[in-house]
């Protein structure tokens, strides 16, 4: 049935809460750009998602998070250390040259 | 997600229900199969959504979208007012111009006017002073409402021609609108008085009970002449020509409750702009009412809203005042975090510059709260409240009601409880059948389509 005959906002309160919750509504798909897999953020214990998923409808086609995030992917109680470059003894300025890993990545030499 | 409930009431009506969100003061309409799950599920006080069957998840996911489920724990429920008064621009003067009255009427609160004391007048300078403090203590208040009020104001023209003329000054010299109203009991309305209600827009609310028979058993003078003839002699010069509203104001004992129709619109031929009702405040202890009378004022305010209902078809405002001020409010969705403003940007003045916290209370000495010299005190103010107020918070916790009520009257609270030693709540059962009716009366308007309707009440509080 349609959500608007089941429940109806009568007061301009209740109005404004259903355009609130409308609002509500628009940033968490903005935010959930990982479709229907919703797969999580971050680190699994074995290793990054995403060369290996692909529920991502927008760039880049094919990963679920913008491949660049692997190189803080493993930063922070992360143990795995592949890709991490290493700001303590070989790049101490990373955060210089690259502040914005996404935009930045290719800085990484 | 683990959710609870919040505070809410449901009221059957006839393809549905209707659905208020006690803290949040919102209305929706709700189906059948709504009402059902809404009926299921809040048996439990807290769910667990993802727990639920699809078929029930999809109701409780929009009941949780219009905030009638929170994350547990994260419930907001409206507290009540504990603030900074200070910091609460004065918005409401009432000026006691006269303690003292030509009538002697058999329910008044004020002991014929003079408020339990020796009959005073307020004098012109003091009247002057206390305009003077409204304007300087109302911030960036752009509107400012002075009330002249009485006893009968009428008996002290010097007075109130002293507080308009000084109003209208400092209106002048600060930009701010002063809104003057008046009450009086229209026994002294002659053509000069008339001419300046009317050439300073002063709105005027003149207490008439009825028809003659039940406004003089009422209203009379101290030798017992009814005052009906008088005063609708008056009224056709005060409402010819009139610049502002014309209120009749009623106050009618509870045997005269009955007759509430008949009253109504009796008053609306005389002319008056708006008609609003009051049951008798029992200032003695025959004056309370039993359950049948309760009743009948129930039935008669049902009566009234139904014409009101049956006029908004056709895109009339009746003009029922009592009604009208709750659908705006419902309208908007306001919630009280006090039950008034008195003490919070209101207050009244005695003839001698006392202040108190509201007109009901003048007289009563521990809602003195300070003088026209000295000020209002913050902490008498808080002091004076606290007496009516304390312990109804946690009274008033389980009533659905208690966002648009907040606890009632202060001067009834006092006087029933205070006073006469009545227990606690005597009112808070037609408090809330009242506030019901106006529900039911506001989701027929809104479900009828009505808005342009709606959005003419809505002018009368938004601020």
């Amino acid at each position: 049935m349609d959500k608007k005959k089941r429940i109806e906002a009568l007061n301009e309160k209740a109005r404004a809460i259903e355009a609130l919750t409308h609002g509500e509504d628009r940033s968490v798909a903005a935010l959930d750009e990982g479709g229907l897999l919703k797969m999580p953020v971050g680190c699994t214990t074995i290793y990054d998602t995403g060369w290996e998923t692909n529920p991502r409808a927008s760039n880049p086609v094919g990963m679920c998070q913008p491949m660049s995030h692997d190189y803080l992917g493993c930063a922070g109680d992360c143990w795995w250390p592949a890709q991490n470059p290493d700001g303590l003894t070989n790049y101490l300025d990373l955060e210089l040259t690259c502040s914005s890993i996404i935009r930045d990545w290719r800085d990484i030499k | 997600m683990l959710c609870e409930w919040t505070d809410h009431k449901v009221f059957g009506v006839k393809d549905g229900a209707i659905l208020f969100g006690v803290d949040q003061g919102t209305l929706f309409f709700i189906d059948q199969q709504t009402q059902d799950v809404l009926t299921r599920w809040s048996r439990e006080t807290t769910l667990e959504l993802d727990d639920v069957p699809q078929a029930d998840r999809e109701i409780l996911d929009d009941l949780r979208d219009a905030r009638f489920l929170a994350p547990f724990g994260a419930r907001h429920r409206l507290q009540a007012f504990d603030g900074d008064i200070a910091s609460i621009p004065l918005t409401t003067m009432v000026l006691e111009v006269a303690q003292d009255c030509n009538l002697a009427c058999t329910y008044c609160y004020a002991e014929g006017g003079s408020y339990g004391r020796p009959l005073r007048l307020l004098d012109p300078e003091t009247a002057r002073q206390a305009v003077r403090k409204l304007i300087n203590d109302s911030g960036d208040t752009e509107t400012v409402t002075l009330v002249i009020f009485g006893g009968e104001p009428l008996l002290n023209m010097p007075a109130v021609e002293a507080a308009v003329t000084e109003a209208q000054a400092l209106s002048l010299e600060t930009g701010k609108k002063v809104f003057v109203s008046l009450t009086t009991n229209g026994t002294l309305l002659d053509q000069d008085i008339v001419d300046f209600v009317h050439s300073n827009r002063i709105a005027v609310a003149v207490s008439l009970d009825g028809p003659a028979d039940l406004h003089d058993a009422n209203r009379s003078d101290v030798n017992g002449f009814g005052s009906y003839a008088t005063i609708t002699r008056n009224l056709e010069g005060l409402l010819k020509g009139a610049t502002s509203a014309v209120a009749a104001r009623v106050t009618l004992k509870p045997d005269q409750w009955q007759r509430i129709e008949e009253v109504f619109f009796h008053l609306l031929e005389l002319g008056f702009h708006e008609v609003g009702i009051a049951p008798v405040s029992p200032v003695r202890l025959e004056l309370l009412p039993d359950a049948e009378q309760e009743e009948a004022l129930l039935q008669g305010f049902a009566v009234l809203s139904r014409a009101f209902l049956a006029a908004a078809r056709q895109n009339r405002l009746l003009p029922f005042t009592n009604l009208i001020d709750l659908l705006a409010r419902l309208h908007l969705g306001q919630t009280k975090a006090v039950s008034c403003g008195a003490g919070y940007g209101y207050l009244a003045v005695d003839t001698e510059g006392g202040l108190f916290v509201c007109h009901r209370l003048v007289g009563e000495e521990s809602f003195r709260v300070g003088t026209l010299d000295t000020g209002a005190d913050p902490a008498e103010i808080r002091r004076a409240l606290d007496e009516v107020t304390c312990g109804r918070q946690e009274m008033c916790r389980s009533c659905w009601a208690r966002t648009l009520c907040c606890g009632g009257c202060h001067y009834e609270n006092h006087l029933r409880e205070n006073l006469l030693g009545l227990a606690p709540g005597g009112s808070c059962d037609f408090i809330r059948r009242w506030f019901q009716l106006g529900i039911e009366v506001y989701a027929e308007l809104r479900r009828s389509g009505a808005e342009e309707f709606l959005q003419r009440l809505e002018k009368r509080v938004k601020c």
